[in-house]
């Protein structure tokens, strides 16, 4: 399956596509507006006194933010983390922040069930890898703590600007 | 407008080649390259920006290509910008041979006689080459010197002759594992060889030895020990003074008569300015599936179906290399003969290779061309580590599980894997041609590439496979798998302008020089009519270098 076509299906389950027809600004919006929803996910998904350090401690969220607003970044995988945010929060009746543990579990094993959620939440959770691991200058990993925490250090010479210069 | 002695279409392995050896002759050379130069001072270890984002490659909603593949009795064409599987390699000035782990391989003297050595298989269309390893093996030794291969020679039935007694440097450092790994193979009746590679174990004139990063594929090497075309070619080329080494010049086309090209037509991917560049000779260097597209695109009224085509056969018989590859985990606990702190330590080499089954002879398993196995650490990107097998029963693993699984696979195991490679059999469903309907932001045609394999490749692949499993069985690897599929690796390619001594039924001449257009050669991979069972990269130095020696010999002439 391409990955048009899998957007197309997701979209036949009842999803919007009405961003797809929206400015850029208005994208932004609406991608601010899905940020917490989605930092609690990266914090469900890495919660504090973990073997890993927390999401919210790596600032993850920020690293996700800017991550996917670059330019560099796939435009149709932008559009589908900020459109499978706003579907779990109508699936969730916009009350997962609010949630307990065992609520929000429940909730995001739910949502594993579709294969649209199940991906949406391996691209979270790849975002927030590659936060926790990527190379500091990216604004998380912060003090390396991703890396020792597998007592593991990236390779050298690290690099001195993000993406070079794109 | 510009005008060289010759113009050189890519800055990769082969148009390094051709323009180090033409530069030192004396000639005026322009080479042209769609990417930016990356130096050596530059280059960084930062996963995320050269294994996870298209920093050296272009974006594929601006640049892409149409791949076709059968779905059940239909052919069906996907751009790339919608499956996301890039058929671009490294387009910066070196080309990919920048980002190569540098494991190579000579092609054996029997795989420039395929057809005539082991006979045809029915649905392949297996040729023997116009030259021989004879011919072609002086080039291998000079690419063992001036690109720095590093190595030990040994004695083996499938070991190709050298014409040196060894390696010009010694092989880079190698992990303790290694002596697990020959300590298996010998248990299991295996002759492990060490590894030729393209990276210096000790200096060489500007270029640093390796400093074992932990970080060598994927990625630009910061010490100039990798044997880049950069660092061993177009530096050295530069210095002569003779070389114009032009980035962010993408090539539209070619513009010719009957009889020759007369000049390339270029854009400035900064300014988006065309203009021509004129030469005496053309050399077409810009990987196999891009050559054979410029060529196509090129097509005029004295060359209706793309220069260099009258035969008809530009862009059939695309080679990819077969394959697949597997991997098993050493853990700490059940460890055998070295110690987990040796395991452990970074950045050391595997350095392993086994030839045994380059040609299979067995009572029972039969007769048939195999392939050669190289042993590695797994790639140590972190990033790419940490995601892996996060998943149990079609379930994601998160929360503190996930932690304690990610902290364990890093701390307790180590893995080593295999890459297999054997041949891709040339056959009518592989092959490149050009769609009018799909073009990139320069407003050219994309290639299309229409992709399968031989099931033959597919046997091949699976009886090496569970002879690698079996070796790392003996070492105590736990958790092995191996993954051999009909699907190519997009860095391996070849074909395209097979290079033959019948006109009617080849591009090239053997030469390399295009059969219908005397100052139209191609140095890259695309001239190969078979792949061999071995990874392209020195072959395609060697060749380089002596399409560069005829060349200079036609331009001693004019």
């Amino acid at each position: 399956m391409t990955r048009r076509d899998f957007l197309a299906t997701s979209a036949a389950a009842g999803l919007s596509v009405s961003l797809h027809a929206q400015e850029a600004d208005a994208e932004t919006k609406t991608l601010e507006a899905a940020l917490p929803l989605i930092a609690a996910v990266q914090q469900h998904m890495f919660p504090e006194a973990g073997s890993l350090p927390s999401a919210k401690a790596m600032d993850a969220v920020t690293f996700l933010k800017e991550t996917i607003t670059h330019g560099s970044y796939d435009r149709d995988i932008r559009r589908f983390v900020i459109e499978g945010a706003q579907e779990l929060d109508r699936r969730t009746k916009g009350k997962f922040l609010t949630m307990n543990h065992a609520k929000k579990e429940a909730a995001l094993r739910s949502y594993e069930e579709s294969r649209y959620g199940s991906n949406w939440l391996t691209r979270i959770m790849t975002l927030t890898m590659e936060a926790i691991f990527s190379d500091p200058i990216y604004g998380s990993n912060i003090g390396q703590k991703g890396w020792k925490s597998v007592g593991s250090s990236g390779g050298v010479p690290r690099p001195k600007e993000r993406y070079i210069a794109l | 407008m510009k005008h060289f002695d010759a113009v050189i279409v890519g800055s990769g392995a082969s148009g390094g080649a051709v323009a180090y050896t033409l530069c030192r002759a004396g000639y005026r050379v322009a080479v042209l390259e769609k990417g930016r130069l990356i130096r050596r001072e530059e280059f960084s270890k930062d996963e995320l920006a050269y294994c996870r984002r298209d920093i050296v490659t272009p974006c594929l909603f601006d640049e892409y290509h149409l791949i076709e593949e059968k779905v059940g009795e239909k052919w069906v064409a996907t751009p790339t910008y919608e499956s996301g599987w890039s058929f671009w390699n490294g387009n910066i000035v070196g080309g990919s041979s920048n980002l190569m782990s540098g494991m190579l391989h000579r092609m054996h003297p029997d795989d420039f006689r395929l057809k005539s050595k082991y006979g045809e298989i029915e649905g392949a269309n297996v040729v023997d080459w116009p030259i021989s390893y004879e011919e072609l093996e002086p080039y291998y030794t000079m690419a063992e010197e001036v690109v720095g291969i590093s190595g030990l020679a040994q004695k083996h039935p499938f070991a190709p002759w050298r014409s040196t007694p060894d390696f010009p440097q010694p092989p880079t450092k190698e992990n303790e594992v290694v002596k697990l790994f020959d300590k298996s193979c010998r248990a299991l009746g295996i002759t492990p060889l060490v590894t030729p590679r393209a990276v210096l174990s000790k200096e060489k004139g500007h270029r640093n030895a390796c400093y074992y990063s932990n970080f060598c594929g994927s990625y630009g090497c910061s010490s100039g020990a990798k044997g880049s075309s950069t660092e061993a070619l177009l530096f050295p080329a530069l210095a002569t003074g003779k070389l114009t080494l032009m980035s962010h010049t993408y090539v539209k086309s070619l513009e010719s008569t009957k009889e020759q090209v007369t000049s390339v037509v270029v854009i400035d991917t900064v300014t988006g300015k065309e203009s021509r560049i004129t030469a005496d000779i053309f050399v077409l260097a810009a990987q196999a599936h891009e050559s054979v597209r410029l060529l196509l695109n090129s097509k005029n009224r004295h060359h209706p179906n793309g220069l260099s085509n009258s035969s008809g056969e530009l862009g059939k018989n695309l080679l990819f290399s077969a394959g697949g590859s597997g991997q098993g985990e050493l853990h700490r606990e059940s460890l055998k003969g070295i110690g987990f702190e040796a395991l452990m330590e970074r950045g050391l080499f595997v350095n392993r290779s086994i030839l045994d089954w380059y040609y299979i002879d067995h009572w029972w398993d039969g007769r048939f061309k195999g392939g050669s196995v190289e042993f590695m650490f797994e790639h140590q990107n972190i990033i790419s580590r940490a995601c892996k097998n996060n998943e149990e029963g079609g379930k994601l693993i998160w929360g503190k599980a996930l932690g304690e699984r990610v902290a364990k696979r890093f701390k307790e195991s180590k893995s080593i894997r295999f890459e297999i490679f054997n041949d891709w059999l040339p056959n009518d469903d592989c092959f490149v041609t050009v769609d009018e309907a799909y073009r990139d932001k320069y407003g050219m045609p994309v290639g299309k590439l229409r992709i399968a394999g031989h099931p033959h490749d597919l046997k091949v692949g699976n009886y090496l496979a569970k002879k690698c499993e079996a070796v790392l069985e003996e070492m105590g690897a736990k958790n092995i798998y191996s993954s051999v599929s009909s699907l190519p690796p997009q860095n391996l390619i070849a074909g395209g302008c097979r290079f033959g001594d019948d006109p009617k039924s080849s591009v090239l001449n053997k030469d390399c020089r295009s059969h219908d257009i005397p100052n139209l050669y191609v140095a890259d991979a695309s001239f190969m009519p078979t792949g061999g069972s071995v990874a392209y990269t020195w072959t395609i130095y060697a060749n380089a270098f002596r399409v560069a020696d005829h060349i200079v010999r036609d331009l001693s002439e004019t």
